[in-house]
């Protein structure tokens, strides 16, 4: 297998160091979730909080998932370093801005909201979304492209 | 060649491809969903349903499901109240009555006997319908499955489907929840004793209809009692069984589509205008707030046959925030007792009045609370609309993150806002007697005297088999009691004193006129005269203020036995029912063995027990007072209790609660 010593190793390091700290930050998150759960906090578990209940259970598990999704490919970058690699700068902001828009608007939704609706921070979750989708899209066609290795 | 004849052999021993192990895994995925499908309860559709009233979503109204989403923290508390449960489908997460092989002997004519089949509840029971033919033809037995309850507070009341169309009728007997007993249903409601209530196919659908659930439409061919059920269609609906959200906010399906977009929803919540597609009581004005409430919580009639049958076909015209009178007549007698519609009402019932309001025009019966506030000078002379009393005054609909009591709680306690139990109350506007209570109760500042609302709310309405504070705010007086028949507050607390005790206080503390007093009421506690003399719901309400703490508190218990085992061999059921209540709370009783509806000797037997009781324990800290018919030695005076007797109202009393 080909090896880019000029690049891989940056991309890979970079997003494995980031999605372990994702991913104990985004654990924190549940275990505080839990903790909720174990004193009964009415701010989080009251029937007039069922809004912020959702937004933090959907922030912990989308960024609990994200950060896997950089572990993932960083170890991806480092097996095939050739794969994607001309998009790699852009997906790798991507993710990153995913890692940090989609559950950071899920959090901030539930801080505070209307009613059944989530509060104002709900509008960069769809950003993060959508910069979610670009990343897999590009990560996808690499790995579509011709050349890219076999299993 | 070759090398395609490899690959080939290579994926045949690779084992299952993966359009095979996806297939696998559907086939699989749809096994384990039809076992669910099977094992799970069957979702009962509406439109299969032909022998009850159904929900239909119409004319606007779409359901609380739809309010949910936007709207959780009120759907949740309108969720544990009971106005969600005033109307529910019976099911075994509904009735509350064990229908297990029972049998209820407390009905009219044969017991009826009670069976659960799977998740129905069945009854067999006399036909309440049967037309005697006369010649000794027995009462024919009729087997029907119970489909609807009022109820889930204090009582449940079962709905049988009658067979024609979705006409219901109702089971013989009520079930009392706390007591978990059956009893009679001309027994559950204050009436006159041999008087059968009536049960007529079709009363659910035609009366009960109107209050219990939202927009509920009758849908009868003519209005109720004007042709025999039978010849007709029945197909009522209802938008929801129960009062829901759109009971008070109106229909909501207009609201509804105006939010689907969330840049439409996030437009509205920028702002604090309100929101034209649907009403807010809470920003209503104090009046049509108010008759929000009013609509059900009020004694009114259809102001024309025409509105009426109007209503039968298409539902109540009311919305909330329309004005109430527009659409209805709203009886009020304390300002139009005279008028040719209440004329005309008491020319087809001459009863109509006396059963719901004491004799001045204050209501007497409970839910009618509208007719009672609009009756009040915090209402009616109030200057400006910031100081009128309405329902949310003191009353909230979704008990708010700040009220730290329980849902459960707060929908026990009459969804009274937080806080609001107290003086703080009367104190929004009151500021200056709110600020030092006892210069102007003249009771101790702690004490259940200066309680705002046990003067001037006092306990003078009936229903549910106990008396309910009045919501007509009044300042207690002894001409109310003299002239009207009504018991007043000081002396629904003060129960071993006199009208004069109470008349020579009012005139000190509050320069009140004194009032003439014949002998016994300057001589003889006036509870006693209520007990002995007044009506049957004096007796009602004189009786559960005998087992009110706070008028036990200020009275002593040590006396009340005679006179509380008099009331248990009282004609009225309800009457012995309460003053068996407040009997059995009072010290040394608690054993009481006493059933309201058993045989009349098993009750004698049961109040001369009391009294031995009692004559036992009394002792020598028996109470002496001539105002509560006591000689010097103790002994009871009973030539004067026989001639107070002699002397009760006996007029026969249909309290139409």
């Amino acid at each position: 297998m080909p090896n880019t010593p000029d690049s891989t190793p940056d991309y890979a390091r970079r997003h494995l160091r980031f999605g372990w700290w994702s991913l104990f930050a985004f654990l924190a998150l549940g275990f505080t979730l839990e903790l909720f759960h174990g004193f009964k906090v009415g701010l989080y578990l009251d029937a007039s909080n069922e809004t912020r209940r959702l937004m933090w259970t959907l922030a912990h598990a989308h960024g609990a998932l994200l950060a896997l999704v950089h572990v993932v490919y960083g170890l991806s970058v480092t097996v095939a370093p050739t794969v994607g690699a001309r998009h790699r700068p852009l997906v790798s902001t991507c993710l990153i801005g995913a890692t940090v828009f989609l559950p950071g608007g899920f959090f901030l939704g539930g801080v505070s909201f209307y009613g059944g609706d989530p509060g104002v921070g709900i509008f960069i979750a769809p950003v993060g979304a959508t910069l979610l989708m670009v990343a897999v899209f590009l990560t996808a066609r690499g790995w579509s492209r011709p050349g890219s290795p076999r299993s | 060649m070759d090398t395609r004849r490899a690959r080939t052999r290579r994926q045949a021993n690779r084992g299952p491809t993966a359009p095979v192990v996806v297939l696998v895994l559907v086939l699989a995925s749809l096994a384990l969903g039809l076992t669910a499908a099977i094992s799970l309860d069957p979702i009962t559709v509406e439109d299969d349903v032909g022998d009850r009233p159904i929900e239909v979503a119409e004319d606007g109204f779409v359901s609380s499901d739809s309010c949910r989403a936007c709207h959780p923290s009120q759907y949740a508390t309108w969720r544990g109240s009971f106005h969600r449960t005033m109307t529910q489908v019976a099911g075994p997460d509904t009735v509350r009555a064990d229908f297990d092989d029972v049998v209820v002997p407390a009905v009219p004519g044969r017991p009826m006997h009670l069976e659960r089949r799977g998740d129905e509840f069945w009854a067999t029971f006399d036909d309440p319908g049967w037309q005697d033919p006369g010649g000794g033809v027995e009462r024919p037995r009729i087997t029907r499955r119970v489909v609807m309850i009022t109820g889930s507070h204090h009582q449940n009341i079962y709905w049988y489907a009658t067979g024609h169309d979705r006409a219901l009728n109702v089971l013989p007997a009520v079930y009392l929840l706390a007591d978990e007993r059956w009893a009679p249903r001309s027994a559950v409601v204050l009436h006159p004793p041999g008087q059968g209530v009536a049960t007529t196919d079709g009363h659910w659908n035609a009366i009960c209809i109107v209050c219990h659930t939202t927009h509920g439409k009758t849908q009868f061919d003519s209005p109720f009692g004007s042709e025999p059920i039978t010849d007709q269609r029945v197909d009522t609906t209802v938008a929801e069984l129960g009062i829901a959200c759109e009971s008070c906010h109106g229909p909501a399906d207009a609201h509804l589509r105006s939010h689907v977009s969330p840049i439409a929803r996030y437009a509205r919540h920028m702002t604090d205008d309100p929101d034209p597609t649907i009403v807010q009581p809470a920003r209503l004005d104090p009046e049509r707030s108010s008759q929000v409430c009013g609509q059900c919580h009020s004694i009114w009639e259809f102001a024309t046959t025409d509105a009426e049958r109007r209503a039968n076909a298409g539902g109540l015209p009311y919305r909330p925030g329309d004005a109430l009178r527009d659409s209805r007549f709203l009886v009020q007698p304390s300002v139009d007792s005279h008028s040719p519609d209440m004329v005309g009402l008491l020319a087809a019932d001459p009863d109509y009045v006396r059963g719901s309001f004491w004799p001045d025009g204050m209501v007497r019966v409970s839910g009618r609370e509208y007719n009672g506030l609009i009756d009040s000078p915090c209402y009616a002379d109030a200057e400006t609309a910031a100081r009128t009393m309405s329902c949310f005054s003191c009353h909230t609909m979704h008990k708010t993150d700040a009220d730290p009591r329980a849902t459960a709680t707060w929908a026990e306690t009459h969804q009274v806002s937080a806080g609001m139990a107290g003086n703080v109350a009367c104190g929004q506007c009151h500021t200056e007697i709110g600020e030092n209570p006892a210069a102007h109760t003249n009771h101790a500042p702690a004490s259940t005297g200066s309680r705002c609302y046990n003067c001037h709310m006092p306990y003078t309405s009936y229903g549910l088999l106990k008396a309910v504070r009045s919501h007509t705010i009044s300042s207690p007086s002894v001409r109310e009691s003299v002239d009207a028949g009504r018991p007043n507050a000081c002396n629904l607390c003060h129960l071993d004193r006199t009208l004069a005790w109470t008349g020579e206080r009012l005139t000190r503390w509050y320069d009140r006129a004194p009032s003439p007093l014949d002998d016994d009421e300057r001589t003889v506690a006036a509870s006693l005269l209520w007990l002995l003399r007044g009506d049957a719901g004096v007796r009602a309400i004189t009786a559960w203020s005998y087992g009110w703490p706070p008028a036990q508190a200020a009275a002593g218990t040590d006396w009340m036995t005679p006179f509380l085992g008099e009331l248990l061999g009282d004609p009225y059921d309800a009457v012995r029912y309460i003053a068996a209540r407040s009997l059995g709370g009072l010290p040394d009783h608690a054993a009481l063995d006493y059933d309201f509806m058993g045989a009349r000797d098993a009750r004698l037997t049961a109040a001369v027990e009391a009294l031995r009781v009692w004559e036992r324990t009394a002792g020598a800290a028996r109470r002496r007072d001539p105002e509560l018919l006591f000689a010097a030695d103790g002994s009871l005076d009973i030539m004067k209790m026989r001639r107070l007797f002699s002397e009760r109202d006996t007029r026969p009393l249909f309290l139409r609660e």
